[in-house]
């Protein structure tokens, strides 16, 4: 007990000695630690806000009846889109049942899809309409036409169409004209009973497009726990857009590691540079302490504990100031507030405390001082 | 009676350099031993030596019944702790630890720590009241006593001092040499190295050393009377 006093006794002394010199790694530990916590903090956050924002891109996730022989098309019944409901998966986003029917307008042959607009436009947002967006999934008055259909069709905003399949036809109002770059932009987008109604298939659907947040593979998760609820449908995640989304993700992870390397590199070689010329003036110290009868493990124990000290210190005001820097990094670059996240603090002190025993190697040379040489003035 | 300190032959060579060339004599416990010589004659490379802090490059130096020049790094630390009390020339003491801490830093490298015994030890050589100065606020005399009272916390079973008053006043020295003498005369063996005719008069025996060579054993004569 003594001796673990006097131990904290010659620490709190170690501490003070030196102030400049020690204030000097501490400047540098703390620099990188408000780094390394700042891109922790956004790394935690960036993936939940990115795969947030990916849904927005469009549908991931394609639920669709296996294919039937010969020309009928392979349809689902619409009932499906309650089973989902059912299940409750968080991670879906929106779900949009599709129904595709080939109609014609005049002569002019084209492709009608009937769908919920809402969930449309929540899996959609950046789908560009001149004119107006419908916003309702009951909406059985408006459609919007695709920029290449309302090119063939001489259609505009508030242009009206009539569509005819067979016997049956229906007149709507173009709400807006949608430009996707996808197969959208020929087609007539209108509520899913509408055209069900206009093909004679009530309650059924050809296709649902999800939209499920979350990495790869919780996508992946997500897509067997929906197959395993939905035998007779295939269910296929959309594999270039959860590619590209992992590819994007594994990227900003990527340069965020190799970052905090640099950084806690950079950190090291400041504490290098203080803690060299630390090490000039300790050994007169050492030596002496070697001629009292200080084994080399219990002297350098010291003067690691000194290090592993400043590096807790580094870690804690690093942390503090990385959870600033974290929230204008998300104002900045996410446009959101990111949140302080408490288990990054642990992981910044522990890799502080890391970087500034590392630094501290040349003192762990004072080792080899010897105290003959150091009492003579050599 | 065995010696307590047994030199035979002692020989240190640094390269080329013979610094103690076949040099041998013995103290008896509580013998004060004044080792003398001109510079370069190898007093401190002996006091290194003998306090460890150096191995023999030949010949057998026997300490309490330890032979140094066997022992390992580790031993020779031990050795350190347990045996001896150095006073240097310079002080040495550790800047940032007030007097009392300099001394318990003795005791915390040898077992346990005792406030009141380093206390008490500062006290003896006249420091009672400078406990918490550092040695930046105390002067070369009172560094020297805490050097002293450091080098006795332990009861180390000899003391070694180099030139223990080369660095201080004619006041300090005098008071220096007072405590020696008071720790021959509770018995402590004692070596010093010293240039001073004077200091090496108060010595039971005088080694003197030349180039190496152990030149005359002597008895001064102030010791004999």
């Amino acid at each position: 007990m003594a001796s673990r006093s006097m131990f904290l006794r010659i620490l709190w002394k170690l501490l003070g000695a030196s102030r400049g010199r020690l204030a000097v790694a501490l400047i540098a530990l703390t620099s990188g630690a408000a780094v390394c916590s700042a891109l922790l903090n956004v790394n935690l956050d960036a993936e939940r806000k990115l795969t947030q924002e990916f849904r927005t891109l469009g549908a991931n996730v394609v639920i669709a009846p296996p294919p039937v022989s010969g020309n009928d098309a392979a349809l689902a019944d619409a009932a499906v889109m309650d089973r989902i409901a059912a299940m409750q998966v968080p991670q879906i986003v929106a779900t949009a049942p599709y129904l595709y029917v080939a109609a014609n307008s005049g002569t002019q042959p084209v492709i009608l899809a009937g769908t919920w607009f809402d969930q449309v436009a929540r899996m959609n947002s950046w789908w560009k309409i001149e004119g107006t967006r419908v916003a309702s999934r009951d909406d059985r008055e408006h459609c919007l036409v695709g920029i290449r259909a309302a090119r063939e069709l001489g259609l505009a905003p508030g242009s009206s169409v009539q569509l005819r399949s067979g016997e049956r036809t229906v007149s709507l109002t173009v709400a807006g004209i949608v430009a996707t770059g996808g197969a959208e932009d020929n087609q007539i987008l209108t509520n899913l009973e509408s055209a069900q109604t206009l093909a004679g298939l009530a309650g059924r659907v050809s296709l649902v497009q999800l939209s499920v947040s979350g990495t790869p593979s919780e996508i992946e998760a997500v897509t067997r726990r929906l197959s395993n609820n939905l035998p007779g449908l295939d269910v296929r995640p959309v594999r270039q857009i959860a590619a590209a989304e992992g590819t994007i993700l594994g990227r900003i992870q990527g340069l965020i590691f190799w970052t905090i390397v640099l950084i806690l590199i950079l950190s090291m070689l400041g504490v290098l540079a203080s803690m060299a010329a630390l090490a000039m003036e300790r050994r007169r110290d050492v030596g002496l302490m070697k001629a009292l009868g200080g084994t080399v493990p219990r002297i350098m124990r010291l003067f690691l504990a000194e290090a592993g000290t400043l590096g807790a210190l580094g870690g804690l005001f690093g942390f503090l100031a990385g959870v600033v820097l974290a929230r204008w990094i998300g104002e900045r670059v996410f446009g959101v507030v990111i949140s302080a996240r408490l288990e990054v603090l642990p992981i910044t002190i522990a890799l502080t405390v890391g970087v500034a025993l590392a630094g501290a190697f040349p003192l762990r040379l004072l080792g080899r001082v010897r105290p003959a040489e150091i009492l003579r003035g050599e | 009676m065995a010696s307590l300190v047994h030199v035979d032959q002692l020989e240190k060579r640094f390269g080329e350099v013979r610094a103690l060339d076949r040099v041998s004599f013995d103290v008896q416990a509580g013998e004060w031993i004044a080792i003398m010589g001109p510079s370069g004659s190898g007093k401190t490379t002996l006091i290194n030596i003998l306090g460890g802090l150096d191995q023999p490059s030949g010949g057998r130096v026997l300490v309490d019944g330890l032979d140094i020049g066997n022992l390992s790094e580790r031993e020779l630390t031990r050795y350190r702790a347990d045996k001896i009390g150095f006073v240097f020339q310079q002080f040495h003491l550790v800047p940032y630890l007030t007097a009392l801490e300099n001394v318990m830093l003795a005791q915390y490298f040898h077992s346990i720590t005792d406030e009141k015994e380093a206390a008490d030890a500062l006290a003896r050589v006249g420091l009672g009241d400078r406990l918490e100065h550092v040695p930046g606020e105390l002067s070369g005399g009172e560094q020297q006593r805490v050097a002293i009272a450091r080098a006795l916390i332990n009861q180390p079973k000899v003391i070694l001092a180099d030139e223990p008053t080369g660095n201080l006043d004619e006041a300090n020295e005098a008071l220096v040499l007072k405590l020696l003498h008071e720790l021959h005369e509770s018995g402590h063996t004692i070596l010093v190295v010293t240039h001073s005719q004077a200091i090496g008069n108060l010595a039971d025996r005088r080694v003197e050393l030349e180039h190496g060579r152990l030149a005359r054993i002597s008895v001064p004569s102030l010791a004999k009377e």
